[in-house]
């Protein structure tokens, strides 16, 4: 019995039938899951999440605390149970299956290494309960700690490494049974930036070799631009757009997913069904129904020199400039639109707090919402 | 700095007033004063020898007579006894911590308060409730009744000292050993099981400890047959108190220290 025979028709959206040819490392249909909270209410963790991973991507699930990212995540690994909506690992139905027959494996938050075994017992750890033979074990334990650059620690305890050693055990631990997904909920957030930044580059290689999925949990709108084929982005139990990294910061589909990945400046507009109007008065192309809108102008979009083509243009005083070596923040304070935020290349002089400015934006940076900022 | 001399005073002045009567009793073991043992009267090691029943150079006024085997009789009741119970009680103790901590239920924190009564409860309360329960259901006093009398309330002990360790137990470890493939009982056996086995052995240390010690209630439900090493002790001292009986206590003493001293060499080496 294939996972769909235990459906009903209709159920499932079209290429239904390309799923059983081509299985999807992970597909997610409809979850949803409610918590009862402690004072008789009811909160709803997934409101309705599908997702399908097209190949082995490195999808990333990106979101404020308490938005359903790492409850979505333990739904996958099989330690919360969905009210409603089914989870299917390379095409088979896993909804009902227990957390230690699922084909995944997790790196932990805060690693949950086990502490009373030595570092190949913690690594070989799938192995030995799957049952195989010491000296497989012993060489897929030696495999794995070259992968992750631990080479020759086998004997350590686990209280002798230090942190970063202790998330790079986690993950040979996690990769050692070959899992077909590997899930990571926010394993990188007890490590300092520099390293931080270092196990970013190396995970994204990592799954690159190894050609699995990765599911990654993080509330780090940096880490998940960095690091992800695709970026899943989650509030209120619901998916509010996935997409390329590029595709989520330059052309977001909500305010949301605006103001959550990177700094934004957010703009409101009318429009008449062939332009675009500001509040000013200056006006863009824009062929929409009309009603009213938001423009998203990144800080990098703005520069204090003309464009060649017409764009549009933003006059008031600096209030505030930040020197980041390669770039000058800047808060400029506008009459009409309030404070809007640049980020300058420092090639230029930059006039001093107080003086008036001029900030343009070329046409093809700007890019509008169909909703209206609050 | 007057102040904390009288502090150290103070200090110095407790730790005499509880170890001084204790030491004395192991000096006065090696007394050979057989009528005053206050008064020092030489070394000797009669006392002991004549606890493991070997010539000795006392007069048969001076000892409880022929009380060695009676004696040895005892110990060994009290060793199986507190054996036994000390095994029951933490495995149900233990198995009670982990439902308690573990599982959500409606009354749990009414079971937790229940598991905690009977080390509150006056032990005199406790032989008496035993006592009358055992006659009711027809269940003759034996060594059974010790067995099942006393894990009623080292259960609670054992219950405590585990509970403890689950408390600062990170469960997202067991959580990792069933995502790596590990059944419940697997997670159990190699993961949950070491990681509580320091309390588990502290709560079967302190349950056996507690089991050698325990007059109050064993008296009631001991039967005559089931003479424990406390109720002889107890015996002993109604005709008198003479010599041997420091001899006896030094060596319970011992016996107590050795078991505690285990539990403290497997608490240090998990730890490291």
């Amino acid at each position: 019995m294939t996972p769909f025979d235990t459906h009903p028709a209709g159920v499932f959206p079209a290429g239904l039938q390309d799923r059983k040819i081509m299985p999807s490392p992970l597909e997610i249909i409809g979850a949803r899951k409610a918590f009862r909270t402690p004072e008789g209410g009811t909160m709803t963790a997934l409101d309705g999440i599908s997702l399908r991973l097209a190949s082995a991507e490195f999808v990333t699930l990106l979101g404020p605390s308490g938005c359903g990212k790492t409850t979505l995540l333990r739904t996958i690994s099989g330690f919360e149970t969905l009210d409603a909506g089914d989870v299917l690992i390379d095409g088979t139905a896993v909804t009902q299956m227990p957390a230690h027959r699922r084909p995944v494996n997790t790196v932990f938050q805060r690693y949950a290494l086990f502490g009373h075994m030595s570092v190949a017992r913690n690594v070989g750890y799938a192995l030995e309960i799957a049952g195989r033979d010491k000296r497989e074990i012993r060489m897929r334990v030696g495999e794995m700690l070259e992968l992750v650059g631990l080479t020759g620690m086998e004997k350590r305890s686990i209280a002798q490494l230090s942190g970063g050693q202790q998330q790079r055990v986690a993950l040979a631990r996690a990769l050692a049974g070959k899992p077909k997904l590997l899930l990571l909920d926010e394993p990188l957030s007890a490590l300092d930036k520099n390293l931080r930044q270092k196990m970013q580059q190396e995970l994204k290689a990592l799954q690159r070799e190894l050609g699995i999925g990765f599911i990654f949990v993080t509330h780090d709108q940096e880490e998940a631009l960095t690091m992800s084929d695709r970026i899943a982005v989650l509030a209120h139990g619901r998916i509010q757009q996935i997409g390329a990294p590029a595709e989520l910061y330059q052309t977001p589909a909500n305010l949301f997913t605006a103001d959550f990945l990177g700094e934004s400046n957010l703009l409101p507009v009318t429009l008449d069904g062939s332009a675009a109007q500001l509040a000013d008065g200056q006006g863009f192309a824009a062929v929409r129904p009309a009603g009213k809108a938001t423009l998203l102008l990144r800080p990098e979009v703005l520069s204090a020199t003309a464009p060649e083509r017409p764009g549009l243009s933003f006059t008031g005083v600096i209030r505030e400039t930040y020197y980041t070596g390669t770039d000058h923040q800047v808060s400029l304070e506008t009459g009409t639109f309030g404070t809007i935020r640049a980020l300058l290349r420092t090639g230029n002089a930059l006039p001093g707090i107080g003086s008036t400015l001029t900030l343009h934006a070329p046409a093809e940076g700007l890019h509008l919402i169909d909703e209206v900022a609050p | 700095m007057i102040l904390r001399r009288l502090l150290s005073l103070y200090g110095l002045l407790f730790f005499v007033f509880v170890y001084a009567p204790i030491l004395l009793v192991v000096i006065y073991s090696f007394n050979a004063n057989t009528l005053n043992m206050m008064i020092w009267d030489g070394f000797t090691l009669d006392w002991y020898r004549q606890i493991f029943g070997l010539e000795t150079s006392l007069a048969e006024s001076a000892t409880y007579v022929d009380s060695t085997d009676q004696l040895w009789g005892a110990v060994r009741t009290s060793l199986i006894v507190a054996l036994s119970t000390s095994v029951f009680s933490t495995v149900f103790g233990t198995a009670l911590a982990l439902a308690v901590a573990r599982y959500r239920f409606r009354l749990a924190r009414f079971y937790r308060t229940l598991m905690m009564l009977p080390m509150i409860m006056p032990d005199i309360v406790l032989g008496i409730a035993l006592l009358i329960f055992f006659i009711t259901i027809g269940m003759n006093l034996s060594m059974l009744t010790i067995i099942v009398g006393q894990s009623t309330f080292l259960i609670s002990y054992v219950f405590v000292t585990v509970s403890a360790r689950l408390a600062e137990f990170d469960t997202s470890v067991e959580e990792a050993s069933a995502d790596l493939g590990a059944t419940p009982a697997q997670t159990f056996r190699k993961v949950t099981l070491p990681g509580i086995a320091p309390g588990i052995l502290g709560g079967w240390l302190l349950a056996f400890i507690i089991s050698m010690d325990d007059l109050v209630i064993t008296y009631f439900i001991a039967g005559t047959g089931n003479t424990t090493l406390p109720i002889h002790i107890w015996g002993l001292l109604r005709r008198g108190i003479k010599p041997e009986i420091n001899a006896i206590a030094t060596l319970m003493l011992l016996f107590t220290l050795l078991i505690a001293a285990i539990g403290l060499y497997f608490r240090s080496r998990r730890q490291k």
